[in-house]
């Protein structure tokens, strides 16, 4: 009996082993295809996903700051917005917190005082101020001069805000776009469909 | 069995790491979109809500509040009062289960009318559902502070008592258990008193007026006396005051003759400045509310017994001058047809004291078209009437010294049979231009006036009807002046803290 006859038996040809080796490729190419094709699907989910996110806390943090403001002025190219706001909070520095620095964080009482327009409702002073503006790749919102990054990638996300003055009273719309990576033409319909709009009304009878 | 149990291994081997890997993508892809659809869903929606909530407190608040003028006796039904903060019971609405709660306090009173002003702050609460966790961007975006420096959430504690106290204001911070994660959003509203004489005129049916050759225009009173000629000159200092001399209508059919220096308000009306001659803005979109006007509370005021009717030559001299929130006041049973009615003010050491002075008239002043009742108010008096019937005299007959319109205020009482028709009649007659300085707030009355007096003064009435030259002048110091007849929301602010 030899026993290098089996052997021989259970070998592969040339044949069978280009064959398999070929269908090897071919399935390892598709696994490898996949897989990348599933990661740059995660990867274009996960930045679609954030950049809405970044949309939707840009318009909420300008409607909050809006709908208490006494006036929104956008610049020319619609890049920047500045909202004049009551100074509810006192602040270090304030002439009250001067005379009693515990009273720092605390809200104010409001005065009243009669202008040539009416009557006003005075929180303090002064007024507080706030821009949101594109810096670099970042939104940035700066209130008193305190700044807070509030959104990242202003390449991708390009907000829009207009206001409008009414006989009796004032909205600021916005509308934020960004272009999804999935799309390398950067057309206008592309970033178009990803546009969030949103509407705010100033709740104050004073203006400025 | 050998060959084919080492192949099988292969495949096994070969099948679990694809499931492997493709199950670790997959599972990362899943717990992004449930962070972020956690995020979107839910913390969003929940910080929206929680605002929604708020608010609502704020017009629970506002609708007791316009209760104080115009139902007082429900004003405020159910709430709490310690000093002078009223707080309300705690609202549950909507399918979410929202609450709202909120506290009213009267922080101000106005100085020269005493009307109070009100603050109002409002908690809405949204509960929060989804997991308890944090947004993603906070910790991904490097830099970047939003979500959490903008949505905050009470996760296991009430962040807002334990850092600034219940009411904000430092005291009182402890660390309280929330049942359920939760947002909370805070506003405090101003409500404004809104007194009766903002327009010049002010109409809440119809309007026909005033003849081709009138005219209505302002000035203000604190600027020195009215001058016609700073109307029409633009370089003169007091011509921004010169242009107030609104008119307001609350319907579509208004007849409007004559010259406005400033604007003109209708609801769904069809003016236009190629047809009559308006200086200022015409917006036929502006609809308002005149609800009918009760007798205020007399309990702070100083009641004097006598006189207690206007019969013939009637003088009243208070004995003290009194306040504008807490004047003399006399209640009148009747006031003749020829009664002449003088009010005299308080004099200390030979000087006139300014001095308040309120009359309630509880049936007509004068009661046909010959009547001629006459009221007379010396300069240093402010007179307040009320009446519960119609007036009728001549626009002469009504004598204000001072020229001041604030000093000399009318007030009608709507009737409670929404049948009767209230009417105050002015007829001049005989073409005089002599006129009065007076207010007139009567919502339910029919206003007509004839002839060409010169007035200076305002009327909030129902229909309005004048077919003479009238020159009416607005003074913008009437713009504060008279009671409160309901209350506006002034200013917004949201507390962020």
């Amino acid at each position: 009996m030899r026993l290098g006859h089996s052997r021989k038996k259970c070998g592969f040809t040339l044949g069978e082993l280009m064959i398999a080796t070929g269908t090897g490729g071919v399935v390892l190419a598709a696994i490898m295809a996949s897989s990348i094709a599933l990661q740059k699907t995660l990867n274009a989910i996960d930045n679609y996903f954030a950049t809405e996110m970044q949309q939707i806390r840009i318009i909420d943090y300008l409607n909050r700051d809006v709908k208490r403001g006494l006036a929104v002025t956008t610049s020319v190219d619609l890049q920047s917005v500045t909202i004049t706001l009551p100074s509810y909070l006192i602040q270090a520095g304030d002439p009250e917190a001067i005379a009693n620095p515990s009273l720092v964080g605390t809200a104010r009482t409001p005065t009243i005082s009669n202008t040539s327009s009416g009557p006003q409702v005075n929180y303090g002073a002064s007024t507080s101020t706030i821009i949101y503006s594109i810096s670099g790749m970042s939104i940035l919102r700066t209130e008193n001069g305190t700044v807070t990054m509030v959104a990242s990638s202003t390449d991708q996300l390009v907000p829009q805000t207009t206001d409008v003055e009414l006989a009796n009273t004032e909205y600021a719309r916005t509308s934020v776009t960004f272009l999804p990576i999935f799309t390398s033409g950067n057309l206008a319909a592309e970033r178009n469909g990803t546009t969030l709009f949103s509407t705010a009304y100033l709740r104050n009878k004073r203006r400025g | 069995m050998e060959k084919s149990s080492k192949k099988s291994g292969n495949v096994l081997l070969c099948a679990l790491c694809t499931i492997l890997i493709v199950s670790a993508i997959a599972g990362t892809v899943l717990i992004n979109c449930t962070t972020r659809y956690n995020v979107a869903s839910s913390q969003v929606q929940s910080w929206k809500a929680a605002l929604q909530a708020a608010e609502a407190g704020g017009d629970i608040a506002y609708a007791e509040l316009r209760k104080t003028i115009l139902d007082p006796s429900n004003a405020f039904s159910g709430w709490t009062s310690s000093g002078l903060v009223y707080t309300s019971p705690v609202t549950t609405l909507g399918s979410a289960n929202l609450t709202a709660s909120s506290a009213v306090d009267l922080f101000y009173n106005d100085a020269v009318t005493g009307n109070p002003w009100y603050r109002i702050r409002s908690k809405g609460i949204a509960p929060m559902l989804g997991l308890r966790r944090t947004g993603m961007d906070d910790r991904m975006i490097s830099g970047a502070r939003g979500d959490s420096l903008l949505r905050k959430i009470d996760f296991n504690y009430d962040h807002f008592i334990s850092a600034y106290g219940p009411n904000g204001d430092g005291i009182g911070k402890a660390l309280v258990a929330v049942s359920h994660a939760q947002l909370a959003r805070r506003i405090e509203l101003i409500a404004a008193p809104i007194t009766p004489f903002e327009a010049a005129i002010k109409a809440g049916g119809t309007f026909y007026g005033l003849g081709s050759a009138a005219f209505v225009d302002s000035y203000r009173s604190s600027s020195g006396p009215y001058d016609s000629s700073v109307k029409d000159n633009p370089s003169d200092w007091r011509y921004p005051d010169s242009q107030s001399g609104t008119v307001e209508i609350n319907s579509a059919v208004a007849t409007i003759l004559g010259s406005i220096f400033g604007n003109v308000y209708t609801n769904g009306g069809t003016v236009t400045k190629k047809t009559t001659s308006i200086s200022g803005i015409i917006d036929n979109n502006v609809p308002f509310d005149l609800p009918p006007f009760r007798m205020p509370s007399t309990t702070t005021w100083n009641y004097v017994a006598s006189p207690s009717a206007v019969t013939g030559n009637t003088t009243i001299t208070p004995p003290v001058a009194a306040s504008a929130a807490s004047p003399s006041y006399y209640l009148m049973s009747s006031f003749a047809n020829n009664g002449n009615l003088t009010v005299n003010p308080v004099v200390i050491g030979g000087v006139a004291q300014e001095t308040y002075v309120a009359i309630h008239v509880t049936g007509d002043i004068g009661q046909n078209t010959s009547s001629q009742p006459t009221i007379t108010v010396p300069p240093s008096v402010h007179l307040q009437v009320y009446f519960d019937g119609n007036f009728q005299t001549k626009a002469q007959n009504i004598v204000n010294t001072s020229g001041y319109a604030g000093n000399l205020q009318f007030y009608a009482i709507s009737p409670t049979d929404p049948n009767v028709q209230q009417t105050i009649n002015l007829n001049s007659g005989g073409g005089s231009t002599a006129g009065f300085a007076a207010v007139f707030y009567a919502p339910s009355a029919n206003f007509t006036i004839n002839g060409g007096p010169d007035i200076v003064g305002a009327i909030v009435c129902k229909n309005f009807y004048a077919n003479g030259n009238v020159h009416w002048h607005y003074d913008r110091a009437l713009d504060t002046m008279g009671d409160v007849v309901d209350y506006r929301i002034a200013s917004y602010v949201e507390d962020i803290r």
